[in-house]
């Protein structure tokens, strides 16, 4: 299993907001389609390794007073899950609100949501999403036939689709040489006409990282990375459960000063929180 | 080995033809071919050779799905005056409308598969044989009353046109209960494709409970559009019996559906332009457009047109009784439907996305071409069945005419039996 530790850091891709990528997808659209099948080289895929642990109940808490946008926590989650151009587990919206001189930013990190009323698990016609028994929703790639029903279903846009977009058209780029960890399973080198292409992906909330019995052995990428320390990481469940990477105490940070979650009357009750500016 | 015959025996008739027969088969296979080449690309590179995006993750290809999913219900547009009110003129030709489901819904299975990411994985939504999401998911049921209909159609038929083929009586007992079966089936179709939409809070556009009533209206015009035009093609050039009074009847309860399509389309667009709140976003971008995406808006309009025109043309009975009108309202009603319930629904249901981005969506030569392809196995299911059905149905082609090759000395016309009493 590769972890941070014993590969090679690939190098960054520039850290890119929903909007960026719009605007360069066109553009590589033509070069993803001519990458060709030379990768090769992948051992058999397994499903993910563990369901978690039925005590926890992982989610977040982002304190958007803290956060200073500089969208680290996009770039952290590409290196750490290898996502091909066009694919996104966690972007970044920001939005000018107002007029000149009264304007102000509004800016957030978007993870998936990890629902517990998820409408992706709901409406999946082969159940290759599913609920793991620490709330986590994960995607079965071997079950997956790529219909992005759940696309159509995620009210936050959390789900990518792999339409076997590369960055093989930049030379020398080792991304594609080096196995995602995500599931803690093999799939091998991402190549062309096996998982995950075609399949739909979404953020595990780096789950790979956990050790045999469920717990985290260290943070999600994008906790790991955010320097404001604006995402907090840890069990709900627990009324004690700290925040794995900064130590906080998760229900104080909830009770602090209010909190909400997003496009909260869909009755998706996200397991990711923000606290207010 | 009776069955065997008479599969071998249509076979035969269906590779045989004169030269406007061969010519339309070759150019559907050319077609196809053409078509099949595209989807080899899109099956070595992935769906990056669609437009599909995650912003619009359904395109040209949900869009003609859910278009001809209206198509196959129509069937019941036939089947219903037929045995319900027992209408002598259309039962004479119900038969065309179970021929159009099976083609339909043989398109929209191909719609599918070629619309996923993962077609090896597709024996995951075949019913029994896979694991399927049943009852949560909406498209696992899709996956079994699709498969469903088509198996009782196919039933239906192959037992009818074989039993016409050896001048036997058919069982009543077996096909008038999968008939009357077939009615509700047909409306359960259209019913959960909609609801495949409608189910979902995230997508404002389709989680509108008219939904569902919409898309069988606009199915019950469609349909009946494309088999009005087959009645009056088969008249011609396989000499079928169809009476004018039939296609003026089956005219005038589109003019009925068309109405209660405006009227629900009407009703939909107060409802979201009166209320004025956020989620009116998407009708905009259909009709107005958005911040300047304007891609959609003439489509969208065509669309209005289209059906309004033909609405008014299918209403006057003058208008509805001449063919060149009649025929002309089919033609706008098939173009006003396919914009309605094809891209002009799945598009603005994504557009903007959940995040609030834009991405215009325009379909690739690839998706058209593939598109086209199965459009092309579509019309050829359709003709081939056509070339056998029609001589069963009017005695030229029975086990009887094979041994006579005269094709004399009937004496029991078989469509009596086909009219199934
Ligand atoms: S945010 Fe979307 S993808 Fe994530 S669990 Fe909720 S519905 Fe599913
Ligand atoms: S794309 Fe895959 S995960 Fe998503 S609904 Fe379809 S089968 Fe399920």
């Amino acid at each position: 299993m590769a972890t941070p530790q014993d590969t090679p850091f690939p190098p960054s891709p520039p850290a890119e907001s929903r909007r960026e990528f719009l605007a360069g997808r066109a553009a590589t659209a033509v070069a993803g389609a001519l990458a060709v099948a030379s990768l090769g080289g992948c051992g058999p895929a397994s499903p993910p390794a563990q369901e978690g642990s039925a005590a926890r109940r992982w989610g977040m808490v982002i304190d958007l007073r803290r956060c200073v946008a500089c969208k680290a926590c996009v770039a952290s989650c590409k290196s750490e899950n290898k996502t091909p151009p066009g694919v996104a587990y966690n972007v970044f919206i920001e939005e000018e609100q107002g007029t000149f001189p009264y304007v102000r930013r509004v800016a957030f990190t978007r993870p998936c949501m990890q629902c517990a009323k998820s409408s992706c698990a709901q409406v999946c016609p082969t159940g290759a999403t599913y609920h793991r028994a620490d709330g986590i929703v994960a995607v079965d790639y071997e079950k997956c036939i790529g219909c992005r029903y759940c696309i159509a279903a995620c009210p936050y846009g959390a789900r990518s689709f792999d339409y076997g977009h590369d960055y093989i058209e930049k030379a020398g780029n080792p991304y594609n040489e080096i196995p995602s960890s995500e599931y803690g399973a093999s799939y091998g080198l991402r190549h062309k006409g096996g998982s995950p292409e075609g399949n739909v992906r979404k953020c595990t909330f780096c789950l790979h990282l956990q050790d045999e019995k469920g717990e985290y052995r260290e943070p999600p990428a994008c906790v790991r990375t955010c320097m404001g320390k604006a995402i907090h990481f840890g069990d709900l469940k627990d009324p004690e459960g700290v925040c794995v990477a900064h130590g906080e105490k998760m229900q104080a940070l909830l009770a602090h000063r209010g909190n909400y979650r997003l496009k909260e009357e869909l009755g998706n009750e996200p397991a990711v929180y923000y606290l207010p500016v | 080995m009776r069955f065997m015959r008479f599969l071998w025996h249509s076979a035969r008739l269906a590779t045989r033809g004169g030269a406007a027969y061969r010519a339309w088969v070759l150019f559907l296979l050319a077609l196809v071919a053409w078509g099949a080449v595209a989807y080899v690309d899109q099956l070595r590179d992935g769906l990056i050779r669609t437009s599909m995006r995650d912003e619009v993750s359904w395109g040209f290809y949900v869009g003609n799905f859910t278009f001809l999913v209206g198509v196959a219900a129509a069937a019941v547009m036939l089947v219903i005056p037929a045995y319900v009110y027992n209408w002598k003129p259309i039962k004479e030709v119900a038969i065309l409308g179970e021929l159009l489901a099976i083609s339909a819904v043989t398109m929209c299975l191909l719609f599918v598969l070629v619309d996923m990411g993962r077609p090896d994985r597709f024996w995951h939504v075949v019913p029994f044989l896979g694991l399927l999401n049943f009852p949560r998911s909406l498209l696992a049921w899709d996956c079994l009353v699709l498969n469903g209909y088509l198996a009782l159609n196919v039933v239906v038929v192959g037992h009818l046109l074989y039993c016409s083929f050896y001048r036997v009586h058919y069982r009543a007992a077996i096909v008038v209960p999968l008939v009357l079966f077939s009615i509700p089936l047909a409306i359960s179709i259209h019913t959960v494709t909609a609801f495949l939409y409608n189910g979902l809070p995230a997508r404002p556009f389709w989680n509108a409970s008219i939904l569902a009533p919409r898309f069988l209206c606009s199915a019950f015009c469609s349909g009946p559009a494309i088999l009005i035009i087959v009645f009056q093609i088969l008249q011609r050039t396989a000499g079928l019996r169809i009476q004018n009074e039939a296609i003026w009847k089956v005219a005038e309860l589109m003019a009925y559906a068309m109405f209660l399509n405006l009227f629900l389309l009407g009703a939909e667009v107060f409802k979201e332009y009166y209320s004025a709140t956020h989620h009116v976003v998407y009708l905009q971008y259909l009709f107005s457009g958005v911040r300047g995406h304007t891609s959609l808006v003439l489509y969208a309009w065509a669309s209005v047109a289209c059906s309004a025109v033909a609405f008014i043309l299918f209403l006057i009975p003058a208008t509805r009784r001449h063919f060149v009108t009649l025929n002309l309202g089919c033609l706008l009603i098939y173009a006003g439907v396919y914009i309605e319930k094809g891209m002009g629904l799945v598009i603005p249901g994504f557009t903007p996305s959940t995040l609030g981005e834009i991405y215009e969506y325009v379909p690739t030569l690839t998706e058209v071409r593939v598109g086209a392809a199965v459009f092309s196995v579509g019309f050829l299911v359709f003709t081939v069945l056509c070339k056998v059905a029609v001589p069963i149905l009017m005695g030229e082609f029975t086990a009887e005419t094979l041994v006579r090759p005269d094709g004399g000395g009937s004496s029991l016309a078989p469509e009596e039996n086909l009219q199934r009493s």
